[in-house]
């Protein structure tokens, strides 16, 4: 267990030394942490700590996926400066942040307490407050101290649900109640239901609250606009699949309690928040937040489907998304170096091999966000809607889904427009001005490209429909 | 005397709801934060439970005398402002806080026949809760929103050493942790502030 | 037996009434380093107001003839229904607190009325604001009376203060603390003391309920200043009876100066409070009565909540 953790404390200590020396090594770093992975990867599931954490598959998914991203954000790291005006200190303190960050992260992921799993989330939530402060000006300021307070509200919101679930099971579990795998295992015998239910409206809401549902969806997209492209990519990449791993867990658990009050809550929650997302896709007019509404437009659709019974597809969606979201936003760094509201133009005036495959990699993965084929995410929605049309068929309420999943598809015309208006912009119209874009953010933005389109191979496949 | 406790414990939270002035603010929470402790101690010597009057006596110590000191030292050095007006006014928040706590009563009914834990106790915990949300949200200046994230933290407690008859130590030392690091982003946050201005 | 008993309570507390605001009085006189009055000064006040003459203002109506009248009398109605001050002058046990509340309330409406009636602005100041108090004071007294008849088992508030001296709620003590703290703020609100009015003002922007009074003299005055005390030695009476029930059971010549100990106790905390804090914005009236509401409110709930009660 510990080998997961050396990885982050290296990187904290490497930033000990000169910071631009320093910097080319994190990517390595990075890299470090696929070998307890790789080592662990046949094995099944493995407890370490009295079954305290859990290694699962769908652990270990989501931690491959999240040290990839990982992995191609310090690779874009190294260009930081030369985009933005940082301070030394400030790109120091930005990786031991990101050290502790992950240490939260890998801790969350791997936990099969819930109480454990929260103290992970709340780490990794209160070290991504200081990486908006980075950015200095009050803007930034503003909206660090805003993360501050609705973040720890949510994470309050989701610790008083899980002693609320604790309650509900503890006369069946005793001091074991914590554990997800216990929980799902027990979960019809819970004499308690309602009591669980609240638990979980709580957790859910303050999750929800998190990853930018309703209603704080422009906390998110605000946020996201004061900080750097990398943290972006970070909140979007990483900080949300540790939220999503935690919602997956927890809704197993509540669809054996009551699955119908789970369905009505889940998508009345999800539909009310593509409404108000999709709206404000329309009005968007720069990069940043047009990319993190459309994050919150995603994760919204991964909820629906979990919820749905489409666990493939939604596990699916989740990858692709943990790959297309981060890359895009590692993108916006170049995209918004002729000015932040200029969206027209900006793919145009690359230059070389370099700005040539940047801009093919850049509209390939505009275009794969909104579900084109060959993207996964196509297949992910494909996968998704259908598995909740079954949903519908199946239940008594038939004309009422297939509204909502027509009002669903609606929405995601909205935001479909949206995105290739964007894209015919950003190619078309506007001025030529000379763009110039660095090796290593190339890497990373292939190495995420290439991850996605990994997705769609048929060992993975497999892999992920075992997990469901 | 633990019922008096946990009364001692709203009133104060909701006295802190109608205060005008912030050093007051933090005379309330610190008294919400004792008469917390003091019922967590007695509720810990009721069920034997050794860790809870540990926790109880830290969560004097640390939340009833130390951190109040912390913040009236924070607002002094970064000059806070310290008249803090509502924004919901007075007749509407006599009508607002008694609803939210029936609310929440009405919300707990169909968990009355709870085993190992006391309903109105949890109904009590999630009205503190409320409560707290509004006192974050009923102020636009800094320091009472960070009282009431303290006092969403007090709640929490609450509830965990009503509901269940005893909290694993973890998660306790979680919240504790929590708290811990809140402060310290808060102080960072409110430097760069200093910085920045001067 | 116990009717004689009966009859000379209520006449202790009518003598009683001006000794205790002149008591009020010398304390804050002694903590200002001033050489305090005669305890002697209120009836000496009376005294000189029932030799004086009567001059009623020409626009007046009828009312300001008959108001004086119609302010002190419910309030010695009341007099009559008071819990009791030993345990043998107990008579009367089927007023609760609707009632009380009631006769308070056609007083203080009789005063507005006074006030408004001779068509002086200052008046109509008095006038609103004491109605903009009474407001808010009265659904809090009714809760908070309400609050504590339950936990004494028993709606009549007479009777109630006897089963409290029997059993003191020692299970309810939440409820029981908020009740007390609510009823000390109306205390202060309903007889007029700081932080809500001035009572010793002379400047007319800031007076509540002298702004009513203004145009009143001689006999009427007289029977104003003596509706006033009675209203605080009323409720000095209910909040010593109700909520430091010690001592009932000691015997008419043990009870009645422990009574009055406990009295000059209340009065004494009224002085203090007086001295130390400043009166209240108009506005900012509604926060501290707010506050007396909800902890109403507050000590109703948790009877049911937290004592285990019905």
């Amino acid at each position: 267990m510990v080998e997961f953790i050396v990885p982050p404390i290296l990187i904290y200590l490497a930033t000990f030394f000169k910071i631009e020396k320093v910097k080319i090594i994190m990517p390595f770093l990075a890299i470090l942490m696929f070998i307890p992975v790789a080592h662990t990867f046949f094995k099944g599931d493995i407890s370490y700590f009295d079954s305290l954490f859990l290694l699962d598959d769908l652990g270990r998914y989501v931690l491959i996926a999240s040290i990839i991203v990982s992995l191609s954000i310090t690779l874009a790291l190294i260009s930081l400066d030369k985009h933005v005006k940082l301070s030394q200190k400030a790109y120091k303190n930005f990786y031991r942040f990101f050290a502790i960050f992950w240490v939260g992260l890998t801790i969350s992921i791997l936990s099969n307490s819930m109480g454990v799993y929260w103290i992970g989330l709340e780490t990794a939530t209160l070290s991504t407050v200081y990486m908006i402060k980075t950015n200095s000006g009050s803007f930034a300021h503003k909206e660090a101290w805003n993360y501050m307070i609705v973040g720890t509200i949510a994470i309050s919101l989701i610790l008083f649900g899980i002693i609320l679930i604790y309650a509900s099971a503890k006369p069946l579990l005793d001091e074991d109640a914590m554990k997800f795998s216990l929980l799902l295992a027990n979960a019809k015998e819970i004499k308690n239901g309602y009591l669980f239910e609240l638990g979980f409206a709580f957790v859910a809401v303050g999750m929800f609250v998190k990853m930018g549902f309703f209603p704080m969806n422009l906390w998110l997209a605000n946020i996201e606009r004061a900080s750097f492209y990398p943290v972006a990519a970070l909140f979007s990449g990483v900080l949300e699949s540790a939220i999503i791993i935690g919602f997956f867990r927890f809704a197993l658990i509540a669809k054996e309690i009551d699955y119908p009050h789970l369905i009505g809550f889940g998508f009345v929650y999800t539909i009310l928040t593509l409404f108000i997302v999709s709206f404000l896709i329309y009005r968007v007019k720069d990069f940043m937040r047009l990319f993190s509404l459309s994050g919150v437009e995603h994760m919204a659709i991964m909820a629906l489907f979990w919820i749905s019974g489409a666990h493939f597809a939604a596990l699916l969606h989740f990858g692709a998304h943990a790959f297309i979201k981060p890359a895009l936003f590692i993108s916006t760094g170049v995209l918004e170096s002729g000015g932040k509201y200029h969206i027209a133009g900006s793919l145009r005036g690359y230059k070389g091999l370099a700005g040539k495959s940047f801009v093919f990699i850049v509209s390939s993965l505009i275009l794969a966000i909104v579900s084109l084929p060959p993207s996964p995410m196509f297949f992910s929605e494909l996968y998704g809607f259908g598995g909740m049309i079954d949903l519908a068929k199946r239940s008594n309420h038939l004309l009422l889904m297939l509204t909502g999943i027509a009002f669903i598809l609606l929405f995601l015309s909205i935001i479909f427009y949206k995105f290739i208006e964007v894209y015919q912009s950003s190619k078309y119209d506007g001025v030529k001005k000379e763009k110039k874009v660095y090796v290593s953010e190339l890497i990373s933005l292939a190495l995420l490209a290439v991850a996605s389109l990994g997705l769609l191979l048929p060992p993975v496949f497999r892999f992920l429909n075992a997990i469901g | 005397m633990i019922d008096f406790f946990i009364g001692l414990f709203l009133a104060n939270l909701i006295v802190s709801l109608f205060t005008t002035r912030l050093y007051r603010l933090i005379l309330w929470y610190s008294l919400n934060s004792l008469s917390l402790g003091v019922a967590a101690l007695l509720v810990g010597k009721e069920l034997n439970d050794m860790p809870m009057m540990i926790i109880g006596g830290v969560t004097i110590a640390l939340k009833g005398i130390a951190l109040p000191y912390i913040l009236k030292m924070l607002s002094i050095r970064f000059k806070l402002e310290r008249i803090i007006t509502p924004n919901i006014k007075v007749p509407y928040s006599i009508i607002l806080v008694p609803a939210v706590v029936v609310f929440t009563f009405y919300l707990t009914e169909p968990i009355i026949h709870m085993v190992g834990g006391n309903q109105n106790y949890v109904a009590l915990s999630i009205a503190a809760m409320f409560l707290s949300l509004i006192l974050m949200l009923e102020h636009k200046n800094i320091a009472p929103k960070i009282i009431g994230f303290l006092s969403i933290e007090n709640a929490l407690f609450l509830l965990g050493i009503s509901a269940t008859g005893g909290m694993p130590m973890l998660i306790e030392l979680g919240i504790f942790f929590d708290l811990l690091m809140a402060v310290v982003v808060i102080n960072l946050l409110f430097k760069k502030e200093e910085v920045q201005n001067g | 037996m116990s009717f004689v008993y009966y009859l000379f309570s209520i006449l202790f507390l009518v003598l009683i009434s001006p000794l205790v605001l002149s008591f009020i009085k010398s304390v804050k006189m002694f903590l200002l380093y001033k050489k305090p009055a005669s305890l002697l000064q209120g009836y000496r006040n009376f005294a000189k107001l029932l030799q004086k003459e009567c001059i009623i203002s020409k626009e007046s109506s009828a009312i300001t003839k008959i108001a004086p009248f119609l302010v002190l009398s419910p309030l010695v109605l009341t007099l009559f229904f008071l819990p009791p001050i030993a345990k043998e002058s107990y008579y009367i046990g089927f007023v609760d607190a609707f009632t009380i509340t009631g006769l308070m309330s056609l007083s203080t409406f009789f005063l507005m009325l006074l006030g408004l009636d001779s068509g002086n602005s200052f008046g109509g100041i008095g006038s609103s604001r004491e109605a903009f108090i009474s407001a808010l004071v009265e659904p809090a007294m009714i809760l908070t009376i309400f609050s504590i008849s339950l936990m004494a088992n028993n709606l009549g508030i007479a009777k109630a203060a006897i089963n409290l001296n029997a059993h003191f709620p020692i299970n309810h003590m939440a409820s029981f603390t908020f009740a007390l703290i609510s009823f000390f703020i109306l205390l202060l609100a309903e007889t007029g003391r700081i932080p809500v009015d001035n009572p010793e003002t002379h400047l007319e922007l800031t007076m509540v309920h002298e702004a009513m009074i203004l145009d009143i003299s001689g006999f009427n005055l007289a029977l104003i200043e003596m509706a006033s005390s009675l209203k605080f030695i009323i409720f000095a009476s209910i909040f010593v009876s109700l909520f430091m029930p010690f001592g009932l059971g000691f015997g008419a010549v043990f009870a009645v100066p422990l009574f009055f100990v406990k009295v000059l106790l209340v009065a004494l905390v009224v002085a203090l409070i007086e001295t130390n804090i400043a009166k209240l914005r108009l506005f900012k009236v509604p926060n501290l009565l707010g506050i007396a509401i909800v902890f109403a409110f507050l000590s109703l709930i948790s009877f049911y909540v937290l004592g285990g009660g019905r």
